[in-house]
């Protein structure tokens, strides 16, 4: 099943959108018990040049000391947070700044090359929480409920296909361009065709989720000079099966629903907040609204601040 | 849990903040054994409220269902004062539930009997392998309406969406609006005056107020033939 949600605050300005996040995921937590993710946008405050990187560790002696002798050789750490997960991993969280967007994923594929390692993310402008069990464990583990941001998306897991780990959890990012994420919710049934021809381009795939092919493709069309409407309205052209899937970027959100409508999605909005989810029930944590729209077969929405 | 006796009717309310839909519907399902009238409150969009209710009580739930309310219920009369998620009144087989705000995907799915109401929009699949009974939209309804119709009838006051009809069998969706395009084995009729005498009967009874004219507008979708599967374009038998 999965749920997905997403939400903006059409001010542009810093408000409560972990706990806001939080609750929507919550009232979705039956479409998914494995595991759950946020991407919390607009609230780092990092500066131009400074990346956060999320790097799963286990707990080892020594092991942390060696993800950061490989960070430390491309960029020093201006700061850093161990946080105790499950399973004897910890997330060991560090600010780098880099001169170039493009020495990140090199960075992230060295770290990667470890023993018992693994880079979840590396952000600048939002921030990545994802982890197994529930919304509620995972936000007390990460204190979601204090982020600040402008907008977000989120994710409950029910796995259908791939690993039940943090790393599959959603969202899922990209490198093509900075800060795209992407919550699925449904399957991509021609996968391998959407897949080829981008990596016959030179992107990087990590796993054989399909969900982290719709985010490099929508990333490789807005890299190409799509908008984010014009990126998601071909995705639903292109790509086979049944799907609703939520994108975020630096300036917004956007859902795209299969042309068959098979994977729901609701919408709401008001003076103040644009919201979208699985289900109503979601909606109802950041507005109080009777005017809830269904998202039809092949629809695109998109809210940009 | 609060209790009103009055002289004709007995009502119940039940409240189902941090109740699992399990524990709602047995409460539902007691309480309709000794109450005329039950009030759901604080249903916060909850899943498969009122699943299997087949007494005859009226259940007045004040806020938003989520998916499948009011599925296999016979003779219950389900009021819902917002919206409702996927698949309301699903399989039902006799009764009524009226959906004050919208609706998501398969609105009376699969419904034996009854009566079907949306206030405004619906999602797609509206009516979807129903063989009898009773759906009214008063919004717009999505991509194919009517899908596999068996019997029964479909009335929409807003407009339709692609593939109006799909591999209908039996039955008749009544359109007021736009039909965008019809599926395969549909066709458009004119109504006649039987159909405009039963939308007449109705629609007011649902507190939908059309001025006379206003039903000379509407279109009937009916089957091509009722074996379209077998290779004949026309009827057999």
């Amino acid at each position: 099943m999965c749920g997905i949600a997403g939400v903006v605050y059409k001010d542009k300005k810093l408000h409560p959108v972990g706990s806001d996040m939080t609750k929507m995921l919550n009232a979705l937590q039956h479409r998914g018990p494995d595991s759950a993710g946020f991407s919390l946008y607009g609230g780092l405050g990092l500066e131009d040049n400074e990346y956060l990187l999320n790097i799963e560790v286990k707990e080892r002696p020594g092991l942390i000391e060696s993800v950061k002798e490989i960070v430390e050789f491309v960029s020093p750490i201006k700061s850093e947070e161990l946080i105790p997960s499950v399973e004897n991993f910890s997330i060991y969280r560090c600010k780098i700044s880099l001169n170039e967007f493009s020495q990140l994923k090199p960075l992230i594929m060295d770290i990667d090359k470890l023993e018992d390692v693994m880079v979840l993310n590396g952000s600048h402008s939002f921030e990545m929480i994802k982890d197994v069990g529930s919304v509620l464990e995972i936000a007390d583990r990460y204190d979601t409920w204090s982020k600040m941001g402008t907008h977000a998306i989120g994710h409950t897991r029910f796995s259908t296909e791939s690993l039940v780990d943090r790393y599959h959890a959603h969202p899922f990012q990209t490198y093509i361009i900075p800060d795209i994420t992407v919550v699925h919710n449904g399957q991509i049934t021609n996968y391998w065709k959407i897949r080829d021809p981008l990596e016959r381009k030179g992107h990087i795939f990590e796993t054989n989720n399909d969900t982290e092919c719709i985010v490099h493709y929508v990333a490789d069309k807005l890299e190409n000079g799509y908008s984010l409407e014009e990126a998601l309205e071909q995705s639903v052209k292109d790509m086979d099966g049944p799907f609703s899937y939520i994108i975020g970027t630096p300036n917004g959100v956007g859902i795209a629903k299969d042309q068959l409508g098979l994977r729901p999605g609701v919408m709401s909005e008001n003076d103040d907040v644009f919201a979208i989810a699985s289900e109503e029930v979601s909606l109802r944590e950041v507005m109080d609204t009777q005017n809830v729209e269904q998202i039809s077969p092949g629809e695109v929405r998109v809210y940009e601040i | 849990m609060i209790i009103y006796e009055g002289d004709l009717m007995r009502e119940i309310e039940i409240d189902a903040q941090s109740k699992t839909p399990r524990e709602i519907n047995r409460a539902i399902r007691d309480m309709s054994q000794e109450y005329d009238r039950i009030i759901l409150k604080n249903p916060d969009a909850k899943h498969y409220l009122a699943a299997g209710l087949t007494n005859d009580v009226e259940l007045v739930i004040e806020g938003s269902a989520g998916y499948f309310v009011g599925t296999m219920a016979h003779n219950a009369r389900i009021k819902i004062n917002g919206n409702a998620g996927w698949f309301p009144a699903d399989n039902m087989t006799e009764g009524e539930v009226i959906v004050e705000g919208s609706a998501g995907d398969g609105v009376g799915q699969g419904i034996y009997g009854g009566t079907v109401v949306v206030r405004r929009d619906v999602g797609s699949r509206t009516g979807e392998i129903m063989k009898n009974g009773t759906v009214i939209i008063g919004g717009n309804s999505g991509f194919m309406t009517g899908i596999f119709m068996m019997g029964g009838r479909i009335i929409i006051l807003g407009d339709l969406a692609e593939d109006a009809g799909e591999s209908i069998i039996r039955g008749a969706i009544y359109v007021l609006g736009k039909i965008k395009s019809l599926g395969k084995n549909a066709k458009i009729e004119e109504i006649d005056e039987e159909d405009k005498k039963e939308l007449k009967e109705l629609l007011p009874s649902y507190g939908f107020e059309l001025d006379d004219s206003k039903y000379d507008n509407f279109r009937k979708i009916v089957p091509r033939s009722k074996r379209p599967f077998y290779g004949q374009d026309s009827e057999e038998g």
